[in-house]
Protein backbone atom coordinates (compact mmCIF):
# COMPACT_ATOMS: atom_id res chain seq x y z
CA UNK A 1 0.00 0.00 0.00
CA UNK A 2 1.32 3.28 -0.83
CA UNK A 3 0.34 6.49 1.06
CA UNK A 4 1.11 10.18 0.21
CA UNK A 5 0.08 12.90 2.03
CA UNK A 6 -2.09 10.16 4.52
CA UNK A 7 -3.85 9.43 1.45
CA UNK A 8 -3.95 5.47 1.03
CA UNK A 9 -3.12 4.16 -2.82
CA UNK A 10 -3.23 0.56 -2.80
CA UNK A 11 -0.65 -0.06 -5.81
CA UNK A 12 -2.91 -3.65 -7.28
CA UNK A 13 -5.92 -1.36 -8.25
CA UNK A 14 -6.55 0.38 -11.70
CA UNK A 15 -7.32 4.49 -11.41
CA UNK A 16 -9.00 6.89 -13.69
CA UNK A 17 -6.24 9.37 -12.11
CA UNK A 18 -9.31 11.22 -10.87
CA UNK A 19 -11.63 9.72 -8.27
CA UNK A 20 -11.96 6.37 -9.40
CA UNK A 21 -10.66 3.18 -8.53
CA UNK A 22 -10.87 0.51 -10.62
CA UNK A 23 -10.70 -3.27 -9.57
CA UNK A 24 -10.77 -6.30 -12.42
CA UNK A 25 -12.70 -9.73 -11.05
CA UNK A 26 -11.36 -12.94 -12.01
CA UNK A 27 -15.30 -12.81 -14.20
CA UNK A 28 -14.06 -10.11 -16.20
CA UNK A 29 -16.63 -7.52 -13.62
CA UNK A 30 -15.12 -4.20 -12.70
CA UNK A 31 -15.57 -3.24 -9.23
CA UNK A 32 -15.85 0.59 -9.31
CA UNK A 33 -15.41 2.77 -6.00
CA UNK A 34 -13.81 6.25 -4.86
CA UNK A 35 -10.10 6.71 -3.63
CA UNK A 36 -9.37 7.95 -0.15
CA UNK A 37 -8.12 11.24 -1.40
CA UNK A 38 -11.53 11.84 -3.46
CA UNK A 39 -13.39 11.13 -0.43
CA UNK A 40 -11.31 13.68 2.24
CA UNK A 41 -11.97 16.24 -0.64
CA UNK A 42 -15.41 15.67 -0.74
CA UNK A 43 -15.99 16.08 3.12
CA UNK A 44 -18.38 14.01 4.80
CA UNK A 45 -20.73 12.22 2.55
CA UNK A 46 -24.49 12.56 3.41
CA UNK A 47 -26.05 11.07 0.11
CA UNK A 48 -25.14 8.85 -2.41
CA UNK A 49 -27.68 7.65 -5.53
CA UNK A 50 -26.41 4.94 -7.53
CA UNK A 51 -27.68 4.09 -11.13
CA UNK A 52 -30.52 1.04 -11.31
CA UNK A 53 -29.33 -2.48 -12.04
CA UNK A 54 -29.50 -2.96 -15.99
CA UNK A 55 -28.73 0.30 -16.70
CA UNK A 56 -26.07 0.68 -19.41
CA UNK A 57 -23.62 3.54 -19.19
CA UNK A 58 -21.22 4.82 -21.99
CA UNK A 59 -17.42 5.39 -20.74
CA UNK A 60 -17.18 8.67 -18.44
CA UNK A 61 -20.82 8.60 -17.70
CA UNK A 62 -22.17 8.46 -13.93
CA UNK A 63 -22.56 5.13 -12.18
CA UNK A 64 -23.12 7.24 -8.90
CA UNK A 65 -23.85 10.77 -7.05
CA UNK A 66 -22.46 11.62 -4.01
CA UNK A 67 -22.75 14.88 -2.22
CA UNK A 68 -21.81 16.01 1.19
CA UNK A 69 -22.43 19.63 2.57
CA UNK A 70 -19.51 21.79 0.66
CA UNK A 71 -19.29 18.81 -2.52
CA UNK A 72 -20.74 17.10 -5.06
CA UNK A 73 -20.11 15.36 -7.87
CA UNK A 74 -20.47 12.23 -9.85
CA UNK A 75 -18.20 8.54 -10.02
CA UNK A 76 -17.63 8.27 -13.78
CA UNK A 77 -17.35 4.12 -15.86
CA UNK A 78 -14.03 4.00 -17.20
CA UNK A 79 -15.82 2.09 -19.94
CA UNK A 80 -19.04 1.16 -21.59
CA UNK A 81 -20.88 -1.50 -19.38
CA UNK A 82 -24.19 -2.91 -17.65
CA UNK A 83 -24.35 -2.35 -13.72
CA UNK A 84 -24.62 -5.34 -12.30
CA UNK A 85 -24.50 -4.91 -8.80
CA UNK A 86 -24.46 -1.82 -6.71
CA UNK A 87 -23.99 -1.50 -3.04
CA UNK A 88 -27.42 -0.71 -1.49
CA UNK A 89 -25.53 0.09 2.11
CA UNK A 90 -24.21 3.27 0.88
CA UNK A 91 -27.88 4.74 -0.14
CA UNK A 92 -28.59 4.26 3.55
CA UNK A 93 -25.00 5.10 4.56
CA UNK A 94 -22.91 7.12 2.25
CA UNK A 95 -20.25 8.00 5.07
CA UNK A 96 -19.20 4.75 5.15
CA UNK A 97 -17.43 5.78 1.92
CA UNK A 98 -15.40 8.12 3.88
CA UNK A 99 -14.74 5.07 6.44
CA UNK A 100 -13.36 2.32 3.81
CA UNK A 101 -13.01 3.64 0.45
CA UNK A 102 -11.25 0.49 -0.96
CA UNK A 103 -13.75 -2.11 1.21
CA UNK A 104 -16.89 -2.19 2.23
CA UNK A 105 -17.70 1.34 0.54
CA UNK A 106 -17.43 -0.22 -3.12
CA UNK A 107 -20.11 1.96 -5.42
CA UNK A 108 -21.05 -0.58 -8.16
CA UNK A 109 -20.25 -3.41 -10.26
CA UNK A 110 -19.87 -3.06 -14.33
CA UNK A 111 -19.99 -6.00 -16.81
CA UNK A 112 -17.75 -4.36 -19.86
CA UNK A 113 -19.60 -4.29 -23.17
CA UNK A 114 -15.60 -5.09 -24.53
CA UNK A 115 -13.36 -6.95 -21.96
CA UNK A 116 -10.42 -6.81 -24.11
CA UNK A 117 -10.98 -3.30 -23.87
CA UNK A 118 -12.21 -2.53 -20.45
CA UNK A 119 -9.01 -1.14 -18.54
CA UNK A 120 -7.81 1.14 -21.63
CA UNK A 121 -8.77 4.46 -20.00
CA UNK A 122 -7.38 3.50 -16.92
CA UNK A 123 -3.33 2.98 -14.85
CA UNK A 124 -2.17 1.05 -12.64
CA UNK A 125 1.44 0.65 -10.86
CA UNK A 126 3.90 3.04 -10.37
CA UNK A 127 2.92 5.53 -12.91
CA UNK A 128 -0.24 5.63 -11.32
CA UNK A 129 0.55 6.32 -7.62
CA UNK A 130 2.67 9.07 -9.17
CA UNK A 131 -0.29 10.53 -10.81
CA UNK A 132 -2.35 10.40 -8.54
CA UNK A 133 0.39 11.83 -6.00
CA UNK A 134 0.18 14.75 -8.45
CA UNK A 135 -3.23 14.78 -8.10
CA UNK A 136 -2.97 15.26 -4.20
CA UNK A 137 -0.75 18.39 -4.70
CA UNK A 138 -3.28 19.61 -7.29
CA UNK A 139 -6.17 20.20 -4.65
CA UNK A 140 -4.04 20.82 -1.96
CA UNK A 141 -5.14 17.04 -0.16
CA UNK A 142 -4.26 15.63 3.41
CA UNK A 143 -5.86 12.84 4.33
CA UNK A 144 -6.58 12.02 7.73
CA UNK A 145 -8.14 8.26 8.85
CA UNK A 146 -12.07 8.44 9.52
CA UNK A 147 -12.93 5.52 12.85
CA UNK A 148 -16.80 6.03 12.47
CA UNK B 1 -18.67 50.76 -15.05
CA UNK B 2 -19.55 47.36 -13.93
CA UNK B 3 -17.19 45.26 -12.81
CA UNK B 4 -16.23 42.03 -13.81
CA UNK B 5 -17.41 40.41 -10.36
CA UNK B 6 -20.81 41.86 -10.70
CA UNK B 7 -21.36 41.06 -14.40
CA UNK B 8 -20.48 37.11 -13.92
CA UNK B 9 -22.64 36.77 -10.69
CA UNK B 10 -25.80 38.50 -12.64
CA UNK B 11 -24.77 35.82 -15.25
CA UNK B 12 -25.08 32.88 -12.81
CA UNK B 13 -28.66 34.71 -12.20
CA UNK B 14 -29.29 34.45 -15.52
CA UNK B 15 -28.12 30.79 -16.17
CA UNK B 16 -30.00 29.52 -12.80
CA UNK B 17 -33.41 31.04 -14.04
CA UNK B 18 -32.91 29.47 -17.32
CA UNK B 19 -32.38 25.73 -15.88
CA UNK B 20 -35.18 26.60 -13.45
CA UNK B 21 -37.44 26.64 -16.18
CA UNK B 22 -36.52 23.78 -17.89
CA UNK B 23 -36.90 22.06 -15.02
CA UNK B 24 -40.57 23.60 -14.82
CA UNK B 25 -41.20 21.97 -17.89
CA UNK B 26 -40.37 18.50 -16.72
CA UNK B 27 -42.70 18.69 -13.80
CA UNK B 28 -45.63 19.60 -16.35
CA UNK B 29 -44.41 17.09 -18.94
CA UNK B 30 -43.61 19.41 -21.60
CA UNK B 31 -40.92 17.76 -23.02
CA UNK B 32 -40.28 18.97 -26.30
CA UNK B 33 -39.95 22.85 -24.00
CA UNK B 34 -37.57 21.14 -21.37
CA UNK B 35 -35.75 20.31 -24.48
CA UNK B 36 -35.35 23.67 -25.84
CA UNK B 37 -34.62 25.27 -22.18
CA UNK B 38 -32.30 23.28 -21.32
CA UNK B 39 -30.36 23.49 -24.23
CA UNK B 40 -30.72 27.30 -23.87
CA UNK B 41 -29.14 27.11 -20.52
CA UNK B 42 -26.31 24.23 -22.01
CA UNK B 43 -25.25 26.32 -24.29
CA UNK B 44 -25.18 29.32 -22.26
CA UNK B 45 -23.15 27.93 -19.35
CA UNK B 46 -20.79 25.48 -21.10
CA UNK B 47 -20.61 27.60 -24.70
CA UNK B 48 -20.13 30.88 -23.50
CA UNK B 49 -19.78 31.30 -19.46
CA UNK B 50 -17.50 28.68 -19.00
CA UNK B 51 -15.53 29.74 -21.83
CA UNK B 52 -14.72 32.67 -20.86
CA UNK B 53 -13.87 31.46 -17.66
CA UNK B 54 -11.80 29.18 -18.80
CA UNK B 55 -9.67 30.97 -21.30
CA UNK B 56 -9.84 34.36 -19.89
CA UNK B 57 -10.22 34.52 -16.59
CA UNK B 58 -8.66 31.29 -15.13
CA UNK B 59 -5.50 31.67 -16.97
CA UNK B 60 -5.60 35.70 -15.38
CA UNK B 61 -5.93 34.59 -12.46
CA UNK B 62 -3.51 31.64 -12.44
CA UNK B 63 -1.32 34.17 -14.47
CA UNK B 64 -0.81 36.37 -10.87
CA UNK B 65 -1.16 33.33 -8.28
CA UNK B 66 1.18 30.83 -9.19
CA UNK B 67 0.45 29.01 -12.41
CA UNK B 68 -1.86 26.14 -13.52
CA UNK B 69 -1.76 24.24 -10.92
CA UNK B 70 -3.37 26.44 -8.37
CA UNK B 71 -6.18 24.26 -6.21
CA UNK B 72 -8.95 27.00 -7.01
CA UNK B 73 -8.53 26.74 -10.73
CA UNK B 74 -8.18 23.46 -10.63
CA UNK B 75 -11.08 22.43 -8.59
CA UNK B 76 -13.07 25.28 -10.85
CA UNK B 77 -12.05 23.60 -14.10
CA UNK B 78 -12.77 19.92 -12.68
CA UNK B 79 -16.25 21.02 -12.05
CA UNK B 80 -16.96 22.19 -15.27
CA UNK B 81 -15.41 18.75 -16.73
CA UNK B 82 -18.11 17.13 -14.43
CA UNK B 83 -21.07 19.87 -15.29
CA UNK B 84 -20.63 19.24 -19.06
CA UNK B 85 -21.16 15.58 -18.64
CA UNK B 86 -24.04 16.00 -16.58
CA UNK B 87 -25.58 18.43 -18.90
CA UNK B 88 -25.49 15.58 -21.61
CA UNK B 89 -26.96 13.27 -19.23
CA UNK B 90 -29.83 15.15 -18.54
CA UNK B 91 -31.00 16.15 -21.80
CA UNK B 92 -30.77 12.16 -22.07
CA UNK B 93 -33.19 11.96 -19.51
CA UNK B 94 -35.31 14.07 -20.80
CA UNK B 95 -35.38 12.62 -24.27
CA UNK B 96 -36.42 9.41 -22.11
CA UNK B 97 -39.26 11.25 -20.32
CA UNK B 98 -37.75 10.26 -17.40
CA UNK B 99 -38.66 12.68 -15.25
CA UNK B 100 -37.52 10.69 -11.59
CA UNK B 101 -33.78 10.46 -13.55
CA UNK B 102 -34.06 14.08 -14.56
CA UNK B 103 -35.19 15.42 -10.83
CA UNK B 104 -31.91 13.49 -9.22
CA UNK B 105 -29.30 15.19 -12.05
CA UNK B 106 -31.16 18.26 -10.97
CA UNK B 107 -30.32 18.19 -7.60
CA UNK B 108 -26.87 17.10 -7.95
CA UNK B 109 -25.94 19.86 -10.77
CA UNK B 110 -27.82 22.62 -8.73
CA UNK B 111 -25.70 21.56 -5.63
CA UNK B 112 -22.75 21.46 -7.91
CA UNK B 113 -23.64 25.05 -9.25
CA UNK B 114 -24.54 26.40 -5.87
CA UNK B 115 -20.94 25.53 -4.15
CA UNK B 116 -19.22 25.91 -8.04
CA UNK B 117 -20.90 29.56 -7.92
CA UNK B 118 -20.54 30.83 -3.84
CA UNK B 119 -16.72 29.54 -4.70
CA UNK B 120 -16.00 31.89 -7.94
CA UNK B 121 -18.17 34.41 -6.47
CA UNK B 122 -16.21 34.83 -3.26
CA UNK B 123 -12.37 33.96 -4.50
CA UNK B 124 -12.05 34.44 -8.30
CA UNK B 125 -14.58 37.26 -9.27
CA UNK B 126 -13.27 39.62 -6.30
CA UNK B 127 -9.73 39.05 -6.42
CA UNK B 128 -10.02 39.93 -10.43
CA UNK B 129 -12.48 42.80 -10.62
CA UNK B 130 -9.60 44.30 -8.73
CA UNK B 131 -6.58 42.88 -10.14
CA UNK B 132 -7.26 43.76 -13.81
CA UNK B 133 -6.45 46.99 -15.19
CA UNK B 134 -10.17 47.80 -15.99
CA UNK B 135 -11.58 45.61 -13.25
CA UNK B 136 -12.57 43.32 -15.84
CA UNK B 137 -14.84 45.11 -17.68
CA UNK B 138 -13.20 44.50 -21.00
CA UNK B 139 -13.75 40.79 -20.29
CA UNK B 140 -17.56 40.77 -18.93
CA UNK B 141 -18.53 42.18 -21.90
CA UNK B 142 -17.48 39.04 -23.45
CA UNK B 143 -20.10 37.73 -21.72
CA UNK B 144 -22.94 40.56 -21.95
CA UNK B 145 -22.47 40.13 -25.91
CA UNK B 146 -22.94 36.42 -25.46
CA UNK B 147 -26.15 36.96 -23.46
CA UNK B 148 -27.97 39.68 -25.59
CA UNK B 149 -26.95 36.74 -28.60
CA UNK B 150 -28.93 34.38 -27.15
CA UNK B 151 -31.83 36.71 -26.54
CA UNK B 152 -31.41 38.18 -30.27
Amino acid sequence: MSEYRGCELPEDLFYDLDYVWVRPEEDGILTIGVTDPAQTMSGRLQKARIRKLGTHLEAGRHVATLESGKWAGGVPVPCAGEIVARNEALLDNPHLINVDPYGDAWIARVKPDDPRHALDNVKTGPDAIEALSAWIDRYDVQCMRCSD
Amino acid sequence: MTRIDQIMQQDHVRLDALLDISARAVREGRWQDAARHLEQFRHGIADGHMVVEETTLFPAFEAREGGTEHPLTALLRKGHQDLRVFFQEMAEAISAEDAEEFADLLSTVQTILKQHDAKEETELYPYLAEALPDHGQAVGQEILTFAAGERA
